[in-house]
């Protein structure tokens, strides 16, 4: 909130001069962002992973931002979505149609959440804790009982064009980029279904539905003055929200080559810091820019993970407490520098 | 055209902090008719406004507009027969939205939200006209982010908003006091010239004496849940800020302090 309420108590710039100043600090940021990848020698795995994981940090941003509705779900919806697109996959439908059922899934996680809200008027926090431990045993029911399913030898997206891919990828570059071919197409794939997804996002985010949508997070009695049901709105956010979350969950599967009943394990806290390092570093403003922000904050934590571990040379088993350690520096440093500054002008007065 | 029976509301019943917001209230109102309610805090206009628009229930006693019984309407369903505007400037309108966005949700009124963007071009320009003749320069800010308005201005937009689907009645909650008096007098031109224009039936809760002489046909005095006395016809017309002050103090002299009034 901290940076979208800074934001708007700035003079009014005009349209143009917002979107030049969030344009030059992106570019800012992605130069900054690929000094460090190839200072800190950080593998483009970590891009890849970033926009797998991307959508559950709009998910967030969705829930928390736009609908102002403390909800966890996403810890839920997305294995349940990884769940449902690994099983359908396994029994021979198109990763396409899989990952559309991993959206269904995860939505109808979301409309559990939104209905226990409204229904028994039980908080966002507590409904979408109760969802989750439900949805542990919905995860484990979807894949059959088992834990863990693994695609090995399934087509998934990546799998589908990986040969292809890689074939043309070392008579055009050589032989060297043989080893990053997977990294690279990851990223090609997953890259247009992000900007897929956030087109028709930022569309729908400003049809009626959508305005709407937003109000119901900002001033609740404006929707209902409106004559429009905002217990609705609380629905239709918490499905398209939690539906993200399922393709996100879809993406990871195909991505990590299995399923698992544990991958939605602090994931909630995870997208949180995405949304905030997204709104620190780029300090976004219309819908446009917010979505962006959610997405490269995302990527952000990922690459700044990654960079981590190589630089300190740990071990896969810390790798939560890592997460954690970077969530606590994106949630803490702006706070702290806050402080900071007013120390600063007490002892300048 | 609206019609309270005998309505009640008890808030906390049957615990120590009761409260009898509205005690068998009775009041109608008729097609086009302009009525200014005044009374101390706590003495039940806030509820009275609530249980009209729906936001909050009637223990006891019936609502009716225009015949129809909405006692126990939800307030989303209503709300296409009844706008409200309310002190808090920030209550009407919608931040991080700009201002025709704002209008968009205004025109969705009486009809379901779907996937369209655009406001009806009619709709568009009298907006645009009703903001160009309060001379505030917001015709022209059309894509600005409300949020970064005064309070007026986000005040006026939510009168043309409240406005713009043609209620049956409009109810205005002390929707200036939190306005300076230039803003204020702006705001009360822009109330009257709407009302008169689409003969609405209006109700508005104020706290200055001089509006409530300045406006509309009738005066209602609230005291303690209770509607204590009207004031109109001849009286009505020659009613100066100084009698109703007068007439205000009589009766908190005459009347013990209530609890309520104490801790509100």
């Amino acid at each position: 909130m901290t940076a979208t309420a800074s934001a708007a108590n700035q003079p009014q710039a005009s349209s143009f001069g917002a979107n030049r100043s969030f344009i030059l600090r992106g570019i800012l940021l992605v130069i900054i962002v690929a000094g460090f990848m190839s200072f800190g020698n950080v593998n483009i795995g970590a891009i890849g992973q970033g926009l797998g994981y991307a959508l559950a940090g709009v998910t967030v941003f969705m829930t928390f931002r736009v609908l102002g509705f403390v909800d966890l779900t996403v810890d839920g919806a997305f294995p349940i979505g990884g769940a449902a697109c690994a099983i359908l996959i396994v029994n021979g439908h198109s990763p396409e149609y899989a990952m559309l059922m991993g959206f269904v899934a995860g939505a109808l996680t979301g409309l559990a959440t939104a209905l226990i809200d409204i229904i028994f008027k039980i908080e966002g926090l507590l409904a979408s804790i109760i969802v989750i431990t439900g949805a542990y045993t919905v995860t484990l029911h979807v894949m059959d009982g088992k834990s863990n399913i693994p695609l090995l030898g399934q087509e998934t997206l990546i799998s589908r064009h990986s040969k292809t891919f890689r074939t043309w990828l070392v008579e055009q570059f050589g032989d060297q980029m043989r080893r990053q071919s997977t990294n690279l197409l990851e990223i090609i794939l997953f890259g247009c279904i992000v900007l897929i997804v956030l087109g028709i996002l930022y569309w729908f985010l400003r049809t009626e539905i959508g305005l709407a949508i937003r109000a119901t997070g900002k001033n609740p009695q404006m929707v209902r003055a409106t004559g429009l049901n905002h217990n609705l709105m609380i629905i239709i956010g918490l499905m398209v929200a939690n539906g993200l979350a399922g393709i996100a969950g879809s993406l990871v599967v195909q991505q990590f080559g299995f399923a698992d009943v544990s991958l939605g394990f602090g994931l909630i806290v995870r997208g949180l810091a995405a949304v905030i390092i997204g709104e620190v570093l780029l300090r976004p403003r219309t819908v446009g820019q917010l979505l962006i922000a959610a997405v490269s904050g995302m990527l952000v934590f990922d690459i700044s993970r990654a960079w981590i571990f190589s630089a300190l040379d740990l071990p896969t088993t810390d790798i939560q407490f890592v997460s954690a350690l970077v969530v606590l520096a994106a949630l803490g440093a702006p706070r702290l520098f806050d402080r900071w500054k007013a120390y600063q002008r007490r002892l300048g007065g | 055209m609206l019609s309270l029976e005998q309505v009640s509301v008890t808030f906390n019943a049957g615990t120590p902090n009761e409260v009898r917001a509205l005690r068998d209230i009775s009041l109608s109102v008729a097609e086009g008719e302009f009525i200014t309610v005044i009374g101390s805090n706590g003495a039940g206009k806030s509820t009275l406004f609530n249980v009209i628009s729906g936001a909050a229930e009637p223990g006891s006693g019936r609502i009716r507009l225009d015949g129809k019984d909405i006692t126990y309407w939800a307030e989303h369903r209503r709300s296409h027969d009844i706008g409200r505007v309310f002190q808090d400037p920030r209550l009407g309108t919608c931040p991080g939205l700009t201002i025709r966005e704002n209008l968009s949700l205004a025109a969705i009124h009486g009809r379901s939200a779907g996937f369209r963007r655009d406001v009806k071009q009619a709709q568009e320009s009298w907006f645009y006209q009703q903001l160009e003749r309060q001379h505030l320069g917001l015709e022209h800010r059309l894509d600005a982010d409300v949020a970064l308005l005064s309070g007026g201005q986000r005040q006026a937009i939510t009168l043309v908003m409240a406005t713009l689907t043609k209620p049956k009645l409009l109810l205005l909650d002390e929707h200036t006091a939190a306005l300076d008096p230039n803003a204020a007098e702006q705001v009360i031109s822009l109330t009257q010239e709407l009302a008169e224009a689409n003969d609405l039936c209006v109700v508005m809760i104020t706290h200055s004496m001089q509006q409530a002489c300045d406006l509309g046909d009738r005066v209602i005095m609230m005291n303690r849940g209770k509607i204590e006395f009207e004031i109109a016809g001849a009286e009505r017309q020659n009613l100066k800020p100084a009698d109703l002050i007068d007439r205000f103090h009589s009766l908190q002299d005459g009347t013990e302090l209530s609890d309520a009034q104490l801790l509100a």
